[in-house]
């Protein structure tokens, strides 16, 4: 499903704590075309949770850019189409970047109906109607529709993050953040959310994921980027990538997890 | 010999009656603008406490845009005013008694700076005193407001901040739908102590001449001589005043403990 069509364009990403004592992205360049399953592996504190984090600005970078849709999303300023320095509206790019993340992050003092409402009604000024109709429809398609009026307390883990994944659906994004989205749940859940998730990529949705699922890197991936000490060492498409891994980090890495 | 309480003393101040209708009037009016003061001043410093403005930031960087390693212009490049403002009110405001308070609002602020239009409101709440006594007390109470709101807002897991925004929403429509419903309902209990803490302590307000509750068991001690029973009814009318307040306050916290633990 993979495109020519370039969506995001990371250029020398960097994110420094303690003045740059610690650098937890030292200098990442990647692109990602649309309709792209890239999934980001690594060992803890690789940063490619941070990574993943950058790319909607949850973490503010120190330097370097990324380029969404040929926007410069790291800039405060940005030229509009009159030529004009306009401030960027970084909530306008944000609404088409859904992200999930491990803990879910569900509003608890939301039903499931209202969670996935909420901001289609308030940002993208959608009557309510027609947000609760499309919010029954997704939720149908991931077995959830006799949920709708309940809490997300009531929810399973694996439920709760099928919730997450069709809440973010609701903003129509053009691409699909997932950090780490199976790791705080308990096994038996893991598969659930990995369905929703190869049933998302068969439809063409351009997903980036930081994942330890290596089944689903291998399977669903149509390019595998390991990152290490905040550097992206080695990018192939997955069978390459697992079965002749070229770093030694990377070869390091593999040995322990598979 | 007598009695600690004499039943006919009630029977003597029973004519007063009125005069605790009117105090028990003022002193709810009192309390209810207060309250809408305090939460709102309350909103605004809390606001304010948590800002991230820096406008010295620049200072912070170097040349080539590092952050420096130390020194006078990273502590000034740190420097956020409204976040001081709002801090060095809320210590000024919790560190002096209320009483002093009131005094300055009342013959200092509105005695000597600004002068009040003198007209009586329902024919016995005296604008030129009730008014001071309001701006003293929702001051006050904005002060202790501000920092239970802090600690709410900050309890709030930083992840729901993330999912709002990541969903597109503002920082206005973040704090308005997932943050405040949560903050405060996890600071209710907290709130509904500063509430029945307002009611009692408008008390103070007698003594600038604002004709609450207190005011009344005075008018009453100085025309009959009795004190124990007019303490007596005020005591009944401040309880009856407050008890409902935390009571009914309990009772949203558990209508809006829904999406909790069931």
């Amino acid at each position: 499903m993979a495109t020519n069509d370039k969506l995001i364009e990371v250029t020398d990403l960097k994110k420094y704590y303690n003045k740059g004592a610690i650098k937890a992205l030292d200098g990442i360049t990647a692109d990602f075309y649309r309709g792209d399953v890239a999934v980001i592996i690594g060992p803890s504190g690789s940063g490619k949770s941070t990574f993943l984090r950058s790319l909607n600005l949850m973490e503010e970078p120190t330097g370097g850019s990324i380029l969404f849709d040929g926007v410069d999303i790291t800039k405060k300023k940005v030229r509009d189409a009159s030529g004009r320095m306009v401030r960027l509206d970084i909530d306008k790019h944000r609404q088409k970047m859904g992200m999930v993340f491990q803990h879910f992050n569900l509003f608890p003092h939301k039903t499931i109906l209202e969670n996935m409402t909420l901001a289609p009604i308030q940002v993208k000024k959608i009557d309510r109607a027609a947000a609760e109709e499309k919010a029954i429809a997704l939720l149908r398609r991931v077995g959830l529709e006799y949920r709708a009026s309940a809490y997300p307390i009531q929810l399973s883990g694996g439920q709760k993050q099928r919730v997450a994944i069709v809440r973010a659906l609701m903003m129509e994004p053009e691409v699909m953040l997932f950090d780490e989205p199976t790791s705080a749940l308990d096994p038996e859940m893991v598969g659930e959310v990995l369905d929703v998730m190869r049933e998302l990529a068969r439809e063409g949705m351009t997903m980036i994921v930081v994942t330890h699922e290596m089944g689903f890197a291998r399977e669903v991936g149509n390019r595998v980027l390991f990152m290490a000490d905040g550097r992206l060492l080695e990018e192939n498409e997955p069978r390459e990538l697992f079965d002749h891994p070229r770093h030694p980090r990377l070869q390091d890495f593999l040995s322990k997890v598979l | 010999m007598d009695s600690f309480i004499q039943l006919a003393n009630f029977s003597k101040i029973a004519p007063y009656g009125r005069l605790f209708w009117q105090g028990m009037a003022v002193t709810v009016l009192l309390s209810f603008f207060t309250v809408a003061i305090g939460f709102v001043l309350a909103l605004l410093l809390a606001t304010m406490r948590l800002s991230k403005v820096y406008p010295l930031g620049f200072l912070g960087t170097d040349r080539e845009g590092r952050l420096r390693d130390g020194g006078v212009l990273l502590t000034l490049s740190r420097f956020n005013p409204l976040s001081f403002l709002a801090t060095a009110y809320v210590e000024l405001l919790r560190s002096t008694p209320v009483i002093v308070q009131v005094f300055i609002i009342y013959y200092g602020v509105f005695g000597a700076l600004v002068t009040l239009p003198k007209f009586t409101i329902f024919g016995f709440v005296k604008f030129e005193r009730f008014f001071p006594g309001v701006v003293a007390l929702g001051m006050n109470s904005g002060a202790y407001l501000c920092e239970i709101i802090r600690s709410g807002i900050q309890s709030i897991d930083g992840g729901q901040t993330e999912a709002a925004r990541s969903l597109g929403m503002t920082q206005g429509q973040n704090m308005r739908f997932i943050i405040l419903p949560q903050a405060i309902k996890n600071i209710l209990p907290a709130i509904a102590n500063e509430f029945v803490v307002i009611i009692k302590e408008s008390a103070i307000t007698y003594t600038i001449g604002v004709q609450d509750i207190m005011s009344a068991v005075n008018a009453v001690r100085g025309a009959t001589f009795i004190i124990i029973e007019p303490l007596l009814v005020a005591t009944a009318i401040y309880f009856c005043l407050c008890f409902p307040t935390s009571k009914l306050i309990a009772y949203f916290e558990r209508r809006m403990s829904r999406g909790d633990k069931r």
